[in-house]
């Protein structure tokens, strides 16, 4: 979730600076360089577009983290959508927590005061690690929760990518927190084919993100984590002070967003790009224009 | 920390995962060679097939090796996740050198060798095994040199389904961002690849005959 | 006393394969030799001559199997060669061409020793038999036996390669232009150590060549190829007389 700028990132980035040089009174929108990242970046770009009727300018698909912020701090870029998780561990250095509310607001606070950065209200989902299993397994032994798979640990087989089983927050605390002994050390290998894996039947739970699209597709189900053990990773529109100042009514139409992205949404839009590779535009005005409960 | 220090501090992980590794190449080329050598041996006597079966070959060699994995993962006893899997994958990938060079060493025998082989009465298991193998042997052990080397170094990726290796390191190295990790697997394998190297060209060049 | 080789109607046919417009035209079923018949006693040396593409060399192959004939029979000392495996009746044929084919990784010793080495001769007889050869074709075993074939002259070659025909002592020797690769001195000096050799092994041969001199010099009948058909069979006598516009044409380049 934090990354480090390659060479063509970096000349993404320079140039996204001189192009930024002697713009005029529009909002720029950046995002990250991964699909769920560009769709948000879309749906707050055109909700502006929609609701205060300002131009905007995209500049999408920037790279990491570090880019990101640097072209937001530095005025390049009016806002973009980040997580407060990787806000907090990433850019203000600070060891990983795990309560959601203290999250945010510490993010929230910090920066304000160190950049006249604004953090919008989150969409409402969080983007992280999902403890999965299939539906038939779900349904059968009768899990919801993490909790609930120390029963069947003891005769389950595990597969997990390299970085769940590396990072701090990963796999060895998550086996501390729950009491979980599976029947072998867990399988490491590569992520994408983890989901593989599951629905063949040749693992029986992997840790994927918990808004990924092959989750739905595969016929997956996630299991809650009730012991509040994975930091949370909620998105939230991130947008420089000066700009809300100006234009009070951009801080208005985001507001309109928030809460409104739900796990499961955001993994079914997640699908419609990286599974059915539908058009990010299309998506973004689809999902805007479509009726509201 | 520095590299040597990891080593230090993992030798028994270390060793474990070279060993691995070792077997996974091992296990791998010599199934590419029993497989590969009659595959080439075969097209030398059927001409016509030549071209669907190099190219297919060709063709394996093309395919990601995550997208191989993914194929091969629901498949009854070649596939799964494990050292199974990741073997298929490495003799797929070896099979092309050893398969072109086997046809393309006993093709390149003096057609009036052949002949005369023939004429004075061989049979044509007598004429593969005492004139085509001996002679086209410097050309097949290339083939064998260039898919063992390169299987040292894609036998990485066994990692991404489990079957471990030094592309553990690798792996793991790439998801949190640790160079030291990434070369504490990269550098053993290319010391490996290169030790490959050596050894097959110093037989290439014992053993195999050399034309004027 | 049955002749070492019998030929009868003897003739082939390109396999008719599908046939493409243009470039070469018509190839399938193409007749390569047509209807040709002649006998080569014991001792005897019969000379196919004839111009490049005229059926010579096809018909040598038509004779050892080497290419399946579509008509006609052969008999080998009185055998039917298509009653014999290919391969058994290919150790019973001398077989020597221009290019002689030598095995570039065996010795002078074990290229010679080929044949009876295939049929199962225990080693000292090979080695023996070896020596005999090598010697008989002007080559010191002591000096030759243990080189390589790049150790040696095109007519060192050439005398290895025709030692290996003689290796399992066969009742016929085919020869497809053994000397056309030599240079001329070599070549000549070949031809007189040949002639030398014809009366002494008491073989059938049948020698092809182009060169219409060597032709008359080494055989003892001449069979003129053309166009698939063997146009005129006599002795050289008879060839330098004959008024086939063919025979004419060879004497004419002579």
């Amino acid at each position: 979730m934090a990354g480090k700028m390659t060479v063509g990132q970096s000349i993404v980035f320079v140039a996204t600076l001189l192009a930024g040089c002697g713009r005029a009174d529009r909002i720029v929108v950046g995002s990250k360089n991964f699909s769920e990242s560009d769709l948000l970046g879309e749906i707050v770009a055109q909700q502006i577009e929609r609701r205060t009727g300002l131009p905007v300018e995209r500049r999408f698909h920037l790279g990491g983290t570090f880019v990101c912020h640097h072209a937001i701090t530095s005025g390049q870029i009016d806002l973009y959508v980040e997580y407060t998780g990787t806000a907090y561990t990433a850019v203000l250095k600070f060891p990983p927590a795990h309560d959601a509310d203290s999250v945010r607001r510490a993010v929230t606070a910090e920066y304000a005061r160190r950049f006249g950065l604004t953090w919008g209200k989150p969409f409402g989902f969080n983007n992280t690690f999902a403890i999965t299993v299939r539906r038939r397994d779900a349904t059968r032994y009768g899990l919801t929760r993490i909790a609930d798979l120390a029963r069947v640990a003891s005769r389950w087989k595990a597969g997990f990518g390299y970085e769940f089983l590396e990072r701090a927050d990963g796999f060895r605390g998550l086996a501390d927190a729950y009491g979980l002994r599976f029947s072998a050390p867990p399988t490491a290998m590569d992520l994408g084919l983890t989901y593989r894996a599951l629905a063949e039947g040749k693992v029986d739970v992997i840790a994927g993100n918990s808004t990924d699209g092959q989750i739905e597709a595969l016929d997956l189900v996630v299991l809650e984590d009730d012991r509040h053990y994975f930091p949370p990773y909620e998105a939230a529109p991130v947008i420089r002070q000066a700009v809300l100042d100006a234009h009070p009514e951009v801080g208005t139409a985001l507001a309109l967003l928030a809460g409104r992205i739900t796990d499961a949404e955001m993994r079914r839009l997640n699908a419609l790009a990286d599974v059915e590779h539908k058009d990010i535009a299309g998506i973004a005005r689809d999902w805007l224009q479509a009726p509201r409960p | 920390m520095s590299l040597l220090a990891f080593y230090a501090r993992n030798a028994q992980e270390v060793l474990g995962l070279v060993a691995q590794h070792l077997y996974l190449v091992a296990v791998s080329t010599l199934l590419a060679f029993a497989l590969g050598i009659p595959l080439g041996i075969v097209l030398t006597r059927r001409p016509a097939w030549q071209r669907p079966v190099l190219g297919l070959a060709n063709v394996f060699q093309t395919v990601p090796s995550l997208a191989l994995f993914g194929f091969l993962i629901p498949l009854p006893f070649i596939g799964g996740i494990g050292a199974s899997t990741a073997i298929v994958a490495l003799v797929l990938y070896a099979l092309l050198p050893i398969v072109r060079n086997t046809y393309t060493g006993i093709a390149g025998v003096d057609p009036a060798v052949r002949e005369a082989g023939r004429g004075m009465g061989m049979t044509d298991w007598q004429l593969l095994t005492q004139v085509e193998l001996p002679l086209g042997f410097g050309v097949i052990l290339a083939g064998v040199r260039v898919a063992t080397v390169v299987s040292v170094g894609t036998a990485t990726i066994a990692a991404a389904i489990g079957a471990g290796g030094l592309g553990v390191y690798i792996f793991r190295g790439v998801a949190v961002v640790d160079d030291t990790l990434i070369l504490a697997g990269a550098l053993p394998a290319a010391l490996m690849a290169l030790a490959a190297d050596g050894l097959l060209g110093l037989a290439e060049r014992r053993l195999a005959w050399r034309g004027k | 006393m049955t002749a070492a080789l019998e030929v009868r109607g003897l003739s082939y046919e390109l396999p008719g394969r599908g046939t493409r417009d243009g470039g070469r035209g018509r190839e399938g079923g193409r007749a390569l030799v047509q209807d040709v018949s002649f006998t080569v006693g014991a001792g005897e040396t019969l000379v196919l001559l004839g111009r490049s593409g005229s059926g010579k060399t096809t018909t040598l192959k038509l004779i050892n199997r080497l290419l399946e004939p579509t008509a006609g029979d052969v008999r080998v000392a009185g055998e039917r060669a298509a009653d014999v495996p290919a391969t058994k009746l290919r150790r019973r044929i001398g077989y020597v061409i221009q290019e002689v084919g030598l095995f570039p990784h065996f010795t002078v010793e074990r290229n010679v020793g080929l044949v009876p080495r295939l049929d199962g001769w225990p080693p000292p007889r090979i080695a023996a038999r070896v020596r005999e050869l090598l010697t008989l074709v002007g080559l010191d075993p002591e000096r030759f036996a243990a080189r390589y074939p790049h150790e040696l002259s095109g007519g060192q070659r050439q005398r290895v390669g025709v030692a290996r025909a003689l290796a399992a002592d066969p009742p016929l020797l085919l020869l497809d232009e053994p000397f056309g690769a030599l240079d001329p001195i070599t070549r000549v000096e070949l031809q007189r150590e040949f002639q030398a050799l014809e009366g002494r092994l008491g073989k059938g041969m049948v020698f092809v060549t182009h060169d219409v001199r060597e032709g008359l010099r080494l055989g003892t009948r001449i069979g003129l190829m053309h166009e698939g058909r063997l146009a005129f069979l006599g002795t050289p006598e008879e060839f330098r007389r004959s008024d086939h516009p063919e025979c004419r044409a060879f004497m004419a380049a002579a």
